[in-house]
């Protein structure tokens, strides 16, 4: 690895190269991935449009800045495994930064729900030279033989169990490999008022990516009951709609629920490719919405009963006290240095 | 039709039963009308278009279908702990819970020479677990006296048991597996061979970790009985009928039941045989409140029409962006 200074310098280079619009590799990637109809053009070009805003900001040095990325502290020859998700668009560009940053060995098993994007940037990075990246593949058995020191991966509790039995058999990773686990699944939200920027910003952390990633936000609280605020609510889901389509149309478990709740008589709103209902249980079902009417001890007691399964509470007007909040505007444009489930990617991956 | 008869008629076809029951159903029962309105499903056309309630609605409302505005002074509660909300099931005609209860056990075993005794820690706390009135029921209609509830966290006396084998009668345990262990743990006693033990899956006290085939190891070993003597019961406060399965791990229904595996992703259909899903129900001795129920137990269904129960469908994992090895 050269010094730390020109090794990020390096990586902030090619991100920047990798993300201008003549690059031909990326283009390539969209256009096989839109075709393949693995994400759409719109949220691709969002996550995109999102990153290199970021870069643009400067925010790969300050992050290797933030998490005092130096001679003395970084991962140099440490093997990280990243299992990236595949969830949304570019969702394991992160750890893959993250992780060379670091100085670590990067091997990166890439999702087949997202073989093409991140490909084209860790080609760009093998391109400029980066030499701590390694190897990447969306198959693991490319892995075998690893030894990693450490795995990077998003993920329930359960599913633990079955991906260390594989990465063994693969001797993919050793007795003493460290994982490193998120198992964050969605976001919260307190809605205080509705003007029309805090609703579009709303919209857009419920329903970019159909509502998928732990960013989302897939349960909002707020003073109004859903019935108050329903009908101007969907006027604005339209307007989203008409500029972002929904990619993935849920499948009917969602007509199923939709005639539960009426059996329940539930309060609910329909948008044929969404559910939001009145219900404070766990949101589990993709493309839901959990509307729960209440105050600031209302959000905080859902938080706390929800556990660790919350990534995120957004706010859309002032802190709130007592919980750490983020801007709603802020949602699906996360800093790059964000933290899933609370966890400091790089950090992580240099601690012994 | 009179109910507490057609409903274990078998000269009359399960198709028609079922139909039967589903018309009265959509007609006095509003909660399964509107959600089958809301499917579009307006009468019966065959048993697999029938739409499955989700079982929750027990917790969220009143399933009742009954002509009468009155709710019925009996009714059934799942355990729970405190803060939980739990599910509530009236019975208006308790007859048809003693009828079903009572040929369940005769369709499966030979209910006329058993003594039962219960051993239910857990569920004593609950003044209207179903189960508890199951298990009085048996014992009630038992002959001989002998049936009974046994003291909970007491030894058992082999004088007592010696004399259910002098009857000529079969002893059977009837409890949740793990107090079951645990009245083993405190009792120095021997069973007479032909005992059979009839857990009902219950965890419900104890905290403990253990696969079903441990449990009925260990069972097994401290009864010292074959395993085809333990046996095991899958029911629950939302239905009136039980499946019961003997010497492993598949279930079986009585005539008026019906269990298919559901697709979670589109419950009105049935998977084919081999498929883990969940576990729907028709049990048309729910009659008075809903038949036709998808409950949240994962299961499988082998080539016989037998199933297992797989535990819950844990739909917490859905969401996020979890790594799947096989499904990434």
């Amino acid at each position: 690895m050269k010094d730390v200074k020109s090794h990020i310098k390096l990586i902030e280079q090619a991100t920047k190269e990798w993300l201008q619009p003549d690059n031909a590799d990326l283009k390539q990637a969209i256009e096989r991935t839109v075709e393949e109809g693995l994400f759409s053009f719109e949220d691709i070009k969002f996550q995109i449009r999102s990153l290199k805003q970021k870069v643009d900001q400067g925010q790969i040095s300050e992050w290797a800045e933030r998490a005092q990325l130096s001679k003395q502290l970084n991962a140099k020859g440490r093997k990280v495994l990243c299992l990236h998700a595949g969830n949304l668009p570019l969702v394991g560009f992160q750890d893959a930064l993250g992780c060379v940053l670091s100085g670590a060995d990067y091997y990166g098993k890439l999702s087949s729900k997202d073989p093409y994007l991140l490909a084209s940037y860790l080609k760009k990075l093998r391109a400029n030279d980066v030499e701590n990246l390694k190897e990447y593949s969306t198959e693991l058995s490319d892995f075998a033989g690893l030894n990693a020191d450490k795995v990077l991966f998003a993920g329930s509790k359960e599913s633990v169990d079955e991906v260390k039995e594989r990465l063994v058999a693969l001797n993919a990773v050793t007795g003493s490999t460290d994982y490193i686990i998120r198992t964050a699944k969605f976001s919260m939200a307190y809605l205080e008022n509705e003007d029309p920027q805090t609703l579009r910003d709303m919209i857009e952390s419920v329903f970019r990516y159909g509502g998928k990633g732990c960013r989302s936000v897939a349960v909002i609280v707020s003073p109004y009951t859903l019935s108050k605020v329903k009908c101007h609510f969907t006027d604005y889901v339209e307007e989203f709609w008409l500029k972002n389509p929904q990619h993935q149309k849920p499948t009917p478990k969602l007509a199923y629920q939709f005639a539960y709740n009426k059996a329940i008589n539930r309060d609910q709103a329909w948008l044929d490719d969404f559910l939001i209902q009145a219900t404070d249980e766990f949101p589990s079902d993709d493309f839901t919405l959990h509307w729960v009417q209440g105050d600031v001890s209302t959000l905080k007691a859902l938080k706390a009963k929800f556990g660790e399964a919350v990534q995120t509470v957004y706010s859309s007007g002032n802190p709130i006290e007592g919980i750490s909040t983020e801007w709603l505007s802020t949602a699906q444009s996360p800093d790059l240095w964000w933290q899933p489930d609370g966890i400091e990617v790089i950090e992580s991956i240099i601690k012994k | 039709m009179n109910w507490k008869i057609d409903i274990f008629d078998q000269a009359i076809s399960f198709e028609e039963r079922v139909a039967e029951v589903f018309q009265y159903q959509y007609q006095h029962n509003s909660v399964y009308k509107t959600f089958c309105d809301a499917l579009g499903v307006k009468r019966f056309t065959s048993i697999d278009s029938i739409p499955l309630l989700p079982i929750e609605a027990f917790k969220e409302t009143k399933v009742l279908s009954t002509p009468s505005a009155q709710l019925p002074e009996l009714y059934f509660q799942s355990s729970g702990t405190s803060g939980m909300t739990r599910s509530t099931h009236y019975i208006a005609d308790e007859e048809i819970y003693r009828a079903s209860i009572l040929n369940g056990m005769r369709e499966f075993f030979e209910l006329d020479n058993l003594v039962i005794w219960g051993y239910t820690p857990g569920y004593a706390e609950n003044p209207h677990s179903s189960l508890i009135w199951m298990i009085q029921c048996l014992i009630d209609q038992e002959k001989t006296a002998q049936s009974k509830f046994l003291p909970l966290y007491t030894p058992l006396v082999q004088k007592d048991i010696d004399e259910v084998a002098k009857s000529g009668k079969q002893l059977m345990i009837f409890g949740a597996a793990f107090g079951l262990l645990d009245l083993l743990e405190i009792s120095n006693v021997q069973f007479p061979s032909n005992t059979l033990i009839m857990e009902t899956g219950g965890m419900k006290t104890f905290k403990r970790s253990m696969s079903k085939e441990e449990l009925h190891q260990k069972l097994c070993e401290g009864f010292d009985v074959r395993s085809d003597q333990i046996c095991s019961e899958y029911g629950m406060s939302e239905l009136l009928s039980q499946s019961y399965s003997k010497g492993d791990l598949w279930f079986q229904a009585p005539h008026w039941k019906q269990v298919s595996v559901r697709n979670p992703e589109n419950p009105l259909e049935t998977l084919p045989k081999g498929e883990e899903g969940l576990i729907g129900v028709m049990d048309l001795a729910n009659v008075h409140s809903c038949s036709y129920l998808l409950t949240g137990d994962k299961g499988v269904m082998d080539q016989s029409g037998r199933f297992q129960v797989l535990g819950r469908w844990n739909t917490q994992n859905l969401r996020g962006c979890n790594f799947l090895i096989d499904q990434d």
